[in-house]
């Protein structure tokens, strides 16, 4: 079963609103709006690794201005206290939340990893054996943001 | 107490019960928070835990709370992204007492709390 008939742009949209609303915009005025460009250059890169039924990864992108403003919203600080490891701490949460909600969606017996944050553009940003299969790509305050979904060339090609 | 491998999450579980009043202890994992809770004299009323940890995950944690006797007045609440109904059943068995699905709004988490008796009439208003 591909991913793609299980977890839909719908479904990642569905999980960022409700992390928007919990986290970083709780006054709904700042919402992401979705562009669908998935062209975007992005400089932070927070994955989790999906492993038992389903193999793969989610990432959650974004600028390193967007990920200051995430980091500073979730630990209601100004943007310019947010320190590095501040920003690696909320964008691995924010990768692990939606990822633990998207391991719900995928067939029973998957597991997460506990996330990796990498402060690197995404031409550096690489994942052996997988492939991108789906995502949701958007501007928050004119900043890039993207939750993508890249599933193993192998597990692609065995159900193939 | 808040129990998360994720200091931002810490970060907002504190911020959360300290408009309840509640002083809050940290520790990013289940052992960490044991090591802890064997040094302290007066047991914590509340729990807040994550289930994916390193060292020590937080359905191990409920269960060797659940099997000392000292520590059986916690009410336990596990705040996770494990959104499986299994997974919420498996935890419940375990003896956590409430369960909260991340991402989770202030108020809803407020408003589990109230469900166990531990938020003051109107504090979510």
């Amino acid at each position: 079963m591909s991913v793609e008939t299980v977890v839909s742009e719908g479904d990642l949209a569905e999980m960022v609103e409700q992390v928007w609303v919990s986290y970083l915009d709780p006054e709904g005025v700042s919402p992401l709006l979705v562009t669908g460009d998935d062209g975007q250059a992005t400089e932070v890169h927070s994955t989790v690794s999906i492993t038992g039924s389903w193999h793969g990864h989610l990432v959650y992108a974004c600028s390193l201005k967007a990920a200051r403003r995430s980091a500073a919203a979730f630990l209601a600080m100004e943007e310019d206290e947010v320190s590095q490891e501040d920003i690696s701490d909320v964008l691995g949460e924010l990768a692990n939340i939606v990822g633990g909600n998207v391991k719900a969606m995928l067939p029973a017996g998957c597991f997460l990893s506990l996330p990796t944050v990498v402060l690197a553009p995404d031409t550096a940003s690489y994942y052996p054996a997988a492939e991108r299969i789906s995502g949701l790509y958007g501007l928050w305050d004119a900043e890039p943001v993207s939750i993508s979904m890249w599933q193993s060339v192998k597990q692609q090609e065995a159900t193939a | 107490m808040v129990i998360d491998d994720s200091r931002a999450m810490r970060m907002i579980l504190k911020r959360i019960v300290a408009k309840l009043n509640f002083e809050a202890i940290e520790a990013g994992d289940g052992q960490e928070a044991l090591d802890l809770l064997a040094t302290m004299t007066e047991v914590p009323e509340l729990a807040l835990i994550d289930w994916n940890m390193p060292n020590m995950n937080g359905l191990e944690f409920v269960t060797k709370v659940r099997a000392e006797p000292r520590l059986r007045e916690m009410t336990l609440v596990m705040v996770t992204t494990e959104s499986e109904q299994s997974q919420i059943v498996r935890a419940l068995a375990a003896g956590a007492h409430e369960y909260v699905i991340k991402p989770f709004t202030e108020g809803a988490m407020i408003e589990k709390l109230a469900l166990l008796g531990l938020v003051p009439t109107g504090a979510n208003s």
